[in-house]
């Protein structure tokens, strides 16, 4: 933009008081409006409102502006918002620049003057930078009318049950061999008291039917290239080894030879090498496990219907999909060897292993016992894994506690006098599982708040449990004949997810939503969305609200569209100046730049369909020829010389 | 107070990891030193060593780059590219009369709010020891117009 055409429109917002309690908005406004270019700056109580943005609006039409800066809270917010307003109004929204002078300014600084000194300086490096800002296209890519939904707990079937529903292809992957997650594992879903199966099983079942979803188990993302509606993914799948030809008669389980422990029972009992997770599970056939299989062969012998081949290799499958969906779940903590006296005695269990304890299908056949005794005094210790333990989130696990109380009610249904401590740090029952709560106090159930965790003592045959009471601040010793550990969620793989997808992790390892509040089923990345405790732990109604919520996202992104638009800040050659060597080439990690001839000339050419917007290239480029759209040298450049107070 | 030298520190976010953190470190309240001025780039491996230079010209006492974790960038290896570019400008800053640890590059994620405030804490702390940039400028301008050339 040459100088004298130049005319931006400054607009700097209170935030209530969140910003104008520490900035003097006045003076910021007053200072712009007398940097050469602005014709206009005004300061508003909330620039967000709709009088705010009209304010922007009829400026643009009325003043002619031809940049808008606007410095308000950060662009993760409401940057979208502002450009939204600025297209609106005529102007391209791509002259549009936002500056943080709330969660980088007014909510971290305490200083009146010295804050207000920062936000002076921001906005004029800002309106340096939209001096030079271009006018720019949207870049118009084709989509492809699917999903892929990763995991298939109650997230990823509730995502996938909403988008299927609505007609999109949908793809349902699981790395286990068979649908439902987590959930499967569990008794009790307090507090309706349904079994985790039968809880997922109407889900799976209207969704395996529907012609336009494919289920692959034993499955995993290895890797994903592409954007926003177009992203190309790669998947292992493990081989099955067992084709759809098998009828659950369980020859096979009786001809292996192999033993390992349950992780169905919560290893409390043994299955084969080939088994059926659970009764219900889908596909409807048995699973090899890799792991413990020697290959003996003795199960092909035993198939009547020969249905098992043991040949079968892994295979690769290139899907092509629109948006992803990614509801990975959680890992239940496992305690450490001695934590608590966990693995110590097998009357230290965990809450997984009590779940299994009290299932008329579990290996007691629903009796309460333990050893072949009925255990008399329990105690429970909540939060292990989640606020206590060796290694824990920090997070809340937020299904225990309604799950000890309801539990707990379960034991005293069937021995009415057992004694029951439940030793907690905080309980967490809210909404109408606070009902629970008071069943349990109603029914003797003791509650011992503890702030230091309490320790675990195995003496032989015997359990001692100190803990210091909080509330009457007095040691308190229990001798216990069970011990419960109620464990909470732990990230599930999400280090190796996060690699691949390109993510970023909480401080408590879960993966990090786009904004924890506005956006909480979407994650940074355009395209990519998030369901379910992959996001951080949640119950299991929560669970499907949040697989609904991602899925609808989805669906707003792909439902009846043939393309989209994508924003253009991408990379983009001066050909003019390329002299052809290439070094671009190199740097580009997406492989979005080639080769390409100008009459007799080499030159460098960038698809804006598979560039990212990194902008390495333009770094690296010998003669500036490479340039980053939005983020042009001479763009960066001018915020870089306005730092130091040169108005240029 | 305003007798006291206070640092000019120009900071460069890429979008990802570093301005997510320098903006939870704001929504948890945290109190970062008011000396940084952030610039926000898609990624640290944008950082042209052109823009670091012209900082310096421009009087910047310090400049830290910031991107995600090695491993963890948005863009695979914008960071490792960022860190190859840093590492040989510091050997140009030595040559040209400017204390090499006025450049610095940090890992900051999007979770580490706590880092970012220390470390934009200890580099404001660090340039006071150090006092204003006082290299030849002149000289370092004449480079730059040969560079931008």
């Amino acid at each position: 933009m040459r100088d004298k055409d130049v005319r931006i429109g400054v607009y700097i917002c209170h935030c209530g008081t969140n910003i104008a309690g520490i900035v003097d908005v006045e003076e910021v406004a007053r200072y712009a409006s007398s940097i050469p270019g602005v014709v206009v700056a005004r300061h508003y109580t909330f620039m967000c409102s709709e009088t705010g943005q009209n304010m922007i609006k009829d400026d643009i039409k009325n003043l002619k502006l031809n940049g808008v800066v606007v410095a308000a809270c950060s662009p993760a917010l409401h940057e979208v918002t502002f450009k939204n307003a600025v297209k609106e109004a005529g102007l391209n929204p791509y002259l549009f620049e936002m500056v943080n002078i709330r969660e980088h300014c007014s909510w971290t600084h305490t200083d009146r003057r010295l804050a207000t000194e920062k936000a002076k300086d921001l906005v004029r490096m800002a309106i340096a930078k939209v001096k030079e800002l271009e006018p720019l296209e949207e870049v118009k890519a084709e989509v492809v009318n699917s999903v892929l939904v990763v995991g298939s707990g109650v997230a990823g079937l509730s995502a996938a049950l909403t988008l299927a529903r609505a007609g999109l292809t949908v793809y349902i992957i699981d790395k286990r061999p068979v649908l439902g997650g987590f959930v499967t594992r569990l008794v009790n879903i307090a507090p309706i008291g349904i079994r985790g199966r039968e809880f997922v099983k109407p889900m799976i079942d209207e969704l395996v039917e529907m012609p336009n979803v494919k289920v692959l188990t034993n499955a995993e993302v290895i890797s994903v290239e592409g954007g926003v509606g177009n992203f190309k993914v790669r998947i292992r799948q493990r081989p099955t080894y067992i084709s759809d030809l098998c009828t659950l008669c369980g020859y096979c389980e009786k001809a292996c030879p192999i033993e390992v422990p349950n992780e169905y029972e919560g290893k409390l009992t043994m299955r084969k090498a080939i088994y059926l997770p659970f009764k219900e599970a889908y596909p409807p056939k048995y699973v090899i496990d890799e792991n413990a299989c020697t290959k003996c062969g003795k199960c092909i012998d035993a198939c009547p219907v020969k249905a098992i081949d043991l040949s079968v290799k892994e295979r690769y499958i290139d899907l092509n999909v629109g948006a992803i969906i990614i509801a990975v779940g959680h890992e239940p903590y496992e305690p450490d060897k001695g934590e608590f006296g966990y693995g110590l005695t097998r009357r230290v269990i965990t809450s997984l292993q009590l779940e299994r304890l009290l299932d008329e299908e579990g290996p007691t056949g629903g009796r309460f016992i333990i050893d072949g005794k009925v255990p008399k005094t329990i105690v429970f210790i909540s939060c292990v894994g989640s606020l206590i333990g060796n290694k824990t989130t920090n997070a809340c696990s937020r299904r225990c506690c309604s799950t000890i109380t309801y539990d707990t009610l379960k034991i005293l249904s069937k021995n009415p006098d057992s004694h029951i401590y439940i030793l907690y740090r905080d309980i967490r029952t809210y909404g109408f599982e606070e009902e629970l709560y008071w069943k349990a106090l109603e029914n003797g159930v003791v509650f011992v708040k503890f702030e230091e965790p309490p320790k675990v003592e195995v003496m032989g045959d015997k359990i001692m449990v100190y803990v210091r009471e909080a509330t009457i601040n007095k040691n308190i010793v229990i001798p216990a004949d069970l011990v419960v550990l109620f464990v909470g969620m732990t990230p599930s793989n999400a280090g190796e997810i996060v690699r691949i997808f390109k993510l970023s992790r909480t401080a408590d390892g879960f993966i990090r939503e786009a904004h924890l509040k506005l956006r909480p089923a979407e994650t940074p990345t355009e395209g990519i969305f998030l369901a379910g405790a992959a996001a951080g732990p949640k119950g299991v109604m929560e669970s499907v609200i949040h697989g609904a919520a991602a899925a609808s996202k989805a669906l707003a992104l792909l439902l009846n569209k043939k393309y989209i638009l994508r924003e253009p800040l991408v990379a983009k050659v001066d050909e003019e100046l390329c002299s052809g060597c290439l070094i671009c080439v190199g740097m580009c990690p997406f492989n979005a730049i080639s080769v390409k001839y100008v009459g007799e000339r080499r030159v460098a050419t960038v698809n804006p369909l598979l560039c990212m917007g990194c902008g390495t290239c333009a770094a690296a480029c010998p003669s500036g020829a490479m340039e980053h759209n939005g983020f042009k040298d001479k763009q960066i450049l001018a915020q870089v010389r306005a730092f130091a107070g040169v108005v240029v | 107070m305003s007798s006291e030298y206070e640092p000019k520190v120009l900071m460069f976010t890429c979008n990802w990891c570093s301005y997510a953190a320098a903006d939870l470190a704001g929504t948890s309240r945290m109190k970062t030193p008011h000396n940084i001025r952030i610039v926000r780039v898609m990624c640290s491996g944008r950082v042209d060593p052109q823009f670091i230079m012209e900082a310096f010209a421009q009087g910047a006492d310090g400049v830290i780059v910031s991107g995600c974790h090695p491993g963890d960038c948005h863009y695979m290896e914008g960071n490792y590219k960022a860190l190859r570019r840093m590492l040989l400008l510091r050997k140009l800053l030595e040559q040209l009369g400017i204390e090499p640890e006025r450049l610095r590059l940090e890992w900051i994620s999007a979770s580490e709010a706590r880092k970012f405030v220390e470390i934009t804490t200890d580099t404001v702390e660090k340039l006071r020891k150090l006092g204003p940039l006082k290299p030849r400028l002149d000289y370092v301008r004449k480079i730059m117009e040969e560079v931008v050339k």
